[in-house]
């Protein structure tokens, strides 16, 4: 199969690049609304699953903050092409952590089990593209790294 | 792209994203559909709890610099520095109907999306039953946890004290003291902006154990008699123990010479006609019915909108104030929004009604009659009748309720003169201490005074003088005849016996009471 991403000698194909830039986006400005208490609609799920994590031991705006200055954070990666290896592990992380309202809430997520998901549970579901798409930003940048030492 | 244009080209999307999302939150602020008020600021919400930051009191303007309208909004004022402030307090978690709620929802604040009610549901009812069945464990779990890290549950009672029908009552205080502080006196010797400070205060508000859902919940006895009130999402967090008695016994005004006319019965529809027939008025006879007679209200009705299994008949004013009394069941005042800003409420008794001219905590209602027309959708939100049953009580009906109502007389005071004071020869030498304190050093009957020992004002006591918490303002003054029968005690229950309400008002009012003196009032409240 052509794969025009990785294909040999010829100059590489811009879409990672663009790829790298629209994940980057994604997360900084989706983590960047955490910031601000009431502004961002993922604050219900993400709260649920974030305090239930924590056994209800901390408050859901403290957990969303340290959310949003993850999120921004691998952001802010992805955007500026720096510190990927951390990156990876804080992408993928945060990646299962994103599935976790299908499992822990599926009272919200899915309108009728198994097979009919609700508007926020296509939103989560969808994020197989970004784990396809962050594996196909990463994982060249990472074996470039680790194989030209 | 080359990699310069890159880091330009992110940079700029980051700057157009944080200004962007920064601006875009000032305009959201205080607009419809947010429950942030416009004053808050995300950046000094935190840095500014437990700092003493002074009031900025800005130099007086020239008289003729003063615009003809206000401008500027009028800053929450308060004596003791910053106490109750906006600035110190978080805004509300968004939350969906069910999920749990902070037990400390006293530190929080922010509007409601809307002030309406609606009977949608976010899920199904077999997901509302689910979700229930997996989080109450977990929540009752971490209830009763909080509860024990609050207080101290002992299960002492006060030697030889009983209630009217024989319960014993419960020794005090039980409320936890703050690590470091080794006595209620060393307390009370701080200042209330220390205690807040060093967040010390053992008598902060209590609230519903799961207020997104909140309304009714009901005692582990009357749950017991009554399993059609059992909720699927939450039980009552305080011990039977500490509740009132049930059933309580029931005195009428009308016939003293009965003494309790119950026999020791909960008084249902099934038996009122056997008990009362030949005793009560027509009149009365139709008030007590409707007073049984349960109704839709809001979680507790026929429809999918419900916290039972079942499909449930409603609730019966006589469910919560049984034999006219109270079984200490919970519920939130209706008087505020949103929900998590109501403060819960624990059933006060309907004894003596007759001589109270302020009615519930809050909402300053001054007729039985009237009280019977509101109280039932105790959401104060007329709106959901349509969906989950209206009730519909014609006004002479509820003026029959109210009938009923003001013939439920206190209990027996056998220690007590018609002027209300201990009658020396019945009286122990610690009785009458308290009785001297009561009306001298401790001040209490500068507030409860008469025959219901009520002065029947609101009062702001400003408790938030003492812990960060959005203020609870003016509350009722309770009465006190006849107290050792309903604890616990304040609006909120937060005082499970009479020991922690002489300390709760010896740090409020700073009476700087010793030992003995608060166990003397102990003493004489208990004859009242
Ligand atoms: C949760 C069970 C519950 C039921 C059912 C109930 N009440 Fe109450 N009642 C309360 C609570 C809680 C308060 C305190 C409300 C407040 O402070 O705003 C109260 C307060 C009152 C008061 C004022 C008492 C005072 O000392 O201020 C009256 C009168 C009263 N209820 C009558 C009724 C009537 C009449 C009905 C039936 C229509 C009824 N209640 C049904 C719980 C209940
Ligand atoms: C400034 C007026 C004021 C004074 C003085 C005062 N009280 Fe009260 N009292 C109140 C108010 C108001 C409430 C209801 C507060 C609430 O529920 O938040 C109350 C409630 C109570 C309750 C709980 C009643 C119930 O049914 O839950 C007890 C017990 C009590 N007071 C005892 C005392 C004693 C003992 C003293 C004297 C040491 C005292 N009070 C002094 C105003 C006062």
């Amino acid at each position: 199969m052509a794969d025009p991403v990785h294909a040999e000698g010829k100059t590489p194909c811009p879409s990672p690049t663009l790829l790298r830039m629209a994940l980057g986006v994604t997360y900084f400005y989706f983590g960047f609304l955490k910031f601000f208490p009431d502004l961002s609609v993922a604050e219900v799920l993400a709260g649920h699953v974030l305090t239930s994590l924590s056994s209800h031991s901390m408050d859901a705006r403290s957990l969303l903050l340290a959310l949003a200055v993850l999120e921004c954070a691998i952001g802010l990666g992805f955007l500026f092409n720096v510190c990927l290896p951390i990156v990876t592990v804080l992408f993928f992380l945060h990646l299962c952590g994103t599935f976790l309202p299908l499992f822990l809430l599926p009272e919200l997520t899915f309108k009728f089990l198994p097979f009919a998901p609700t508007l926020d549970g296509q939103y989560i579901m969808k994020n197989v593209v970004f784990a396809a798409a962050g594996w196909t930003v990463l994982s060249p940048e990472l074996r470039r790294r680790y194989t030209s030492e | 792209m080359s990699p310069r244009i890159e880091k330009l080209l992110a940079a700029a999307v980051v700057l157009v994203i944080a200004i962007g999302v920064g601006s875009t939150y000032e305009r959201y602020r205080g607009s419809a559909l947010s429950r942030v008020p416009e004053a808050y600021s995300p950046s000094v919400a935190r840095a500014a709890v437990g700092a003493n930051a002074a009031e900025s009191s800005e130099v007086d303007a020239p008289a003729d610099a003063v615009p003809p309208t206000r401008r500027e909004s009028v800053a929450p004022a308060s004596g003791d520095a910053l106490a109750g402030n906006a600035q110190e307090l978080l805004i509300y978690p968004t939350l969906a109907v069910g999920m749990r709620t902070p037990f400390d929802l006293w530190r929080y604040y922010g509007r409601g999306v809307t002030s309406f009610g609606s009977p949608a549901m976010p899920m199904r009812f077999e997901q509302w039953m689910d979700f229930h069945a997996k989080q109450k464990p977990a929540l009752m779990a971490d209830v009763r946890e909080y509860m024990d890290g609050r207080f101290d549950f002992t299960g002492e009672a006060i030697p030889g004290a009983h209630m009217s029908g024989g319960k014993p009552i419960m020794k005090g205080p039980i409320s936890r003291l703050p690590a470091g502080v080794d006595s209620f006196e060393e307390l009370a010797a701080l200042s209330p902006s220390e205690i807040r400070e060093r967040d010390l205060f053992p008598f902060k508000p209590l609230a519903h154990p799961l207020q997104t859902t909140a309304h009714m919940l009901f005692p582990e006895a009357w749950v017991e008699a009554h399993p059609e009130h059992a909720r699927i999402d939450v039980d009552m967090d305080i011990p039977q123990a500490y509740l009132p008695e049930f059933p309580p016994p029931m005195f009428l005004t009308t016939h003293k010479e009965l003494g309790d006319v119950t026999g020791g019965r909960e008084v249902t529809l099934d038996n009122f006609f056997e008990i009362f027939d030949g005793l009560l008025s027509p009149e009365q006879m139709e008030g007590l019915k409707e007073l049984l007679r349960p109704s839709p209200t809001t979680w507790f009705n026929h429809t999918d909108h419900r916290v039972t299994a079942e499909p449930s008949r409603g609730v019966a004013c006589f469910d919560c104030h049984v034999n006219g009394h109270t079984n200490g069941a919970i519920e939130l005042g209706p008087d505020s929004r949103p929900n998590l800003a109501r403060l819960r409420v624990d059933t006060p008794t309907m004894r003596g009604n007759y001589n109270l001219m302020q009615l519930s905590s809050k909402r300053s209602i001054r007729s039985m009659d009237h009280f019977s027309e509101v109280e039932e959708y105790f959401d104060g939100d007329p709106g959901m009748q349509q969906a989950i049953g209206p009730r519909a009580v014609k006004r002479e009906v509820t003026n029959r309720m109210g009938d009923m109502n003001s013939i439920l007389d206190f209990p027996p005071a056998p220690k007590l003169d018609p002027l209300m004071r201990l009658i020396p020869e019945r009286a122990t030498p610690a009785e009458l201490r308290g009785e001297a304190l009561f009306h001298g050093k401790a001040k209490c009957s500068v507030c409860h005074s008469g025959p219901a020992f009520v002065d029947d004002y609101l009062h702001d006591l400003r408790v938030e003088r003492f812990y960060v918490g959005r203020p609870e303002g003016p509350i009722k003054t309770f009465p006190l005849r006849g107290i050792k029968d309903s604890p616990p005690y304040l609006h909120d229950g937060r005082l499970p016996t009479l020991h922690d309400s002489v300390e709760f008002f010896n740090l409020v009012l700073g009476l700087q009471l010793s030992p003995d003196e608060k166990n003397d009032l102990v003493d004489y409240l208990l004859c009242l």
